[in-house]
């Protein structure tokens, strides 16, 4: 094993090295953090922007490319969350928890630059993991039958369910059958029959992938700018951050780094999680530290702790590095933002999995090399441009939804040329606002949507292995352990909710 | 009612008609013989979805958030300039055709702006021009890809 991976890092330095790939690394990082700064703008939405760009690109640069893009997002987020308390989303609330007040005690650029250091600190040591685990995990789902991918599918649906949220189980997995159903629209890839085409032609080859994500995701989120006119996102006067104020003296690194060190290891763990993602790795991490933090520390904590700041921007960096194992190996997307990469991948006709081990070990290690290099160019190329960077929080609502709602119908367009494409993306975006605003989350219905063609066709397949008999699902063992996991996954609510109960009786 | 039973009430009239439309898929002789067929996945799922959004209309809901009413969620919110902004998108897809990328473009990021509440006209100019011609240049000169002029610059004898 030792041998494959050392050659397959050799691969990886090789491909990461090509002057287009540390370009790519380098516009990743550098777009990402722009677009992730954005208010309402997350990882998700960066990556769905940049997919039309990476088309023209080798199936490697182009991952490349998309992974500098998410953790440069992440980074540019934690950004807005600090300067105007207002996260892109979910993954950089609790970086605000601590950050935002310490900003508005005067140490913006201290701020700033800790989280950089914590980013930087915690991607690089999720790297070194995902760079043991994921092959030992691949060369495990190499003897992976069509059987245990269906139920592998079935773990990541319902994983991202689960981590939804207190009474949002229902809701999740609600969409992840909506996204299921839209995948089903289009020329059946085995029998070749047409299902809810309503005779349409454009319809034939199914909705497109980009088109969904964009609709809804980056439409919906600029129009919901739109509608809830948030005041923090309307204007932001920035403040001179000068280079001097994101000097860190080495007894705040020495506080810090205990808790870089175990965020980064909890963040790792919890990113491996199909489903869970980089939301829960910072609040888990910001959580654990809190709890261990000494009675005068804990006391900081939410008034501008150095400590909590560290946490969660450690713990949300390592999740995302730590997605990329189940995305990468199994082929099942750890979070949303993965699930838009996995779609990529599926564009390029390149399947995800242990066989991409294999068959492709170009994209394999270039990607995971390419994120030491990412996480290298975050540090030394955003943090003397943060204070550029924190002008763009500048530019006036006005001009900005606009431009957004440009690129995102432009990326489609640009990439199918058929302006059916455009109002198919409008009605969407039309359909996703409506369930955005009765509180149904948005990606796992791209989960749903993305996973469906695959899941439908290892059903397929294992049902005829398996006469016509749904007994795989018990029968080989690998199966059943991945199906006694989804259970109980799907039973944590629920046993969660017993014990709170209990608690509360006693 | 809870916004979130507004949702599942949706999804399950949706559930409904999808199911229905199932039964419309077409099936070959062959197919007709087999356990599963193209309506297999599509009946399975119109019966989850069904069951799921049963389940959020008649259990009582636990996510604080989603408790509240829509009219109450939606109340103050800023629909009419969301409603021309989603007119617009739609005249974009209309009128990209006819007008080409380039005009159809200006066109919408400047009426864009202008629903938006921005009256600087020349800010408003110099911001969506160049922009939509850098966009422009980047993807036919330097990618290589081919964007159809509009067919009003043959219509009108310009090309």
């Amino acid at each position: 094993m030792w041998e494959g991976m050392i050659s397959g890092m050799a691969t990886g330095i090789t491909t990461t090295l090509i002057p287009i790939n540390i370009a790519m690394v380098l516009f990743g990082c550098f777009s990402g953090s722009l677009i992730g700064m954005l208010p309402g703008l997350g990882p998700i939405t960066a990556v769905a922007l940049m997919i039309p760009v990476t088309y023209g690109l080798e199936p490697t640069t182009g991952m490349v490319l998309l992974a500098g893009v998410y953790y440069g997002a992440i980074f540019g987020g934690s950004t807005s969350s600090i300067l105007i308390n207002a996260p892109g989303e979910a993954a950089t609330v609790a970086t605000a928890i601590d950050g935002y007040p310490l900003a508005r005690q005067g140490y913006p650029g201290k701020a700033l630059a800790i989280a950089a250091y914590s980013s930087f600190s915690g991607g690089t040591i999720a790297v070194v993991l995902l760079m043991f685990f994921a092959p030992m995990l691949a060369s495990v789902a190499k003897s992976f039958q069509s059987a245990d991918y269906f139920a592998l599918m079935i773990l990541g649906l319902t994983a991202v369910s689960a981590f939804a949220g207190r009474g949002r189980v229902l809701k999740a997995l609600l969409m992840v059958v909506l996204g299921l159903m839209l995948a089903t629209v289009g020329t059946d890839q085995t029998s070749g029959v047409q299902r809810f085409t309503f005779g349409s032609l454009e319809l034939l080859d199914g909705i497109e992938f980009l088109l969904l994500a964009m609709a809804t995701f980056a439409l919906t989120e600029a129009l919901l700018l739109v509608l809830k006119r948030d005041p923090s996102s309307d204007s932001f006067k920035p403040k001179t951050i000068g280079f001097k104020s994101l000097k860190v003296t080495g007894k705040e690194f020495k506080l810090i780094a205990p808790s870089v060190l175990r965020s980064s290891l909890l963040g790792f763990f919890i990113g491996v999680l199909p489903g869970a993602g980089a939301t829960l790795g910072s609040f888990m991490s910001y959580g654990m530290e809190r709890n261990l933090a000494p009675p005068e520390e804990q006391k900081k904590f939410g008034k501008g702790s150095l400590r909590g700041l560290a946490a969660p921007e450690t713990g949300n960096n390592a999740a995302s590095s730590g997605s990329f194992v189940p995305l990468l190996t199994l082929g099942i997307p750890g979070s949303g933002t993965t699930a838009v990469m996995l779609g990529a991948l599926i564009a390029y006709g390149i399947e995800p999995g242990p066989r991409m081990f294999v068959e492709r070990p170009d994209v394999f290690w270039g990607v995971i090399m390419s994120m030491y290099l990412g996480n290298v160019f975050l540090l030394i190329l955003n943090l003397p441009l943060i204070p550029y960077f924190a002008r763009l929080l500048a530019i006036p609502r006005n001009l900005m939804v606009p431009i957004i709602l440009f690129f995102s119908l432009m990326g489609v367009y640009l990439v199918t040329f058929n302006d059916f494409d455009i109002m198919m993306m409008v009605f969407f975006c039309i359909a996703a606002l409506a369930f955005r605003l009765m509180n149904f989350p948005m990606a796992p219905l791209l989960l749903g949507f993305i996973l469906g063609g695959l899941m439908e066709d290892n059903l397929r397949r294992s049902l005829m292995i398996y006469d016509e008999s749904m007994s795989f699902m018990w029968e080989r063992p690998i199966t059943l352990v991945i199906n006694v996991c989804t259970i109980f996954i799907l039973s944590l609510p629920l046993i969660r909710s017993m014990l709170t109960k209990a608690k509360d009786t006693r | 009612m809870a916004r979130e039973k507004v949702g599942a009430l949706i999804m399950l009239m949706f559930s409904i008609a999808y199911g229905l439309l199932a039964t419309r898929i077409p099936l070959t002789f062959l197919a007709q013989q087999e356990t599963f067929t193209p309506r297999t996945m599509p009946y399975a799922l119109a019966v989850i979805g069904a069951v799921m959004s049963l389940a959020i209309l008649v259990l009582p809901t636990t996510d604080e958030e989603g408790k509240h009413g829509l009219g109450k969620e939606t109340a103050g919110m800023d629909w009419r300039t969301a409603i021309f902004l989603i007119g617009l998108m739609f005249a974009y897809g209309l009128t990209m055709k006819w007008l080409g990328f380039i005009l159809a473009s200006i066109f919408f990021l400047f009426i864009g702006f202008w629903i938006l509440g921005e009256r600087r006209w020349l800010l408003m100019l110099f911001t969506c021009i160049p922009l939509v011609l850098v966009l422009w240049v980047i993807m036919s000169s330097l990618l290589g890809v081919y964007i159809a002029p509009g067919e009003i610059f043959y219509q009108l004898g310009i090309l």
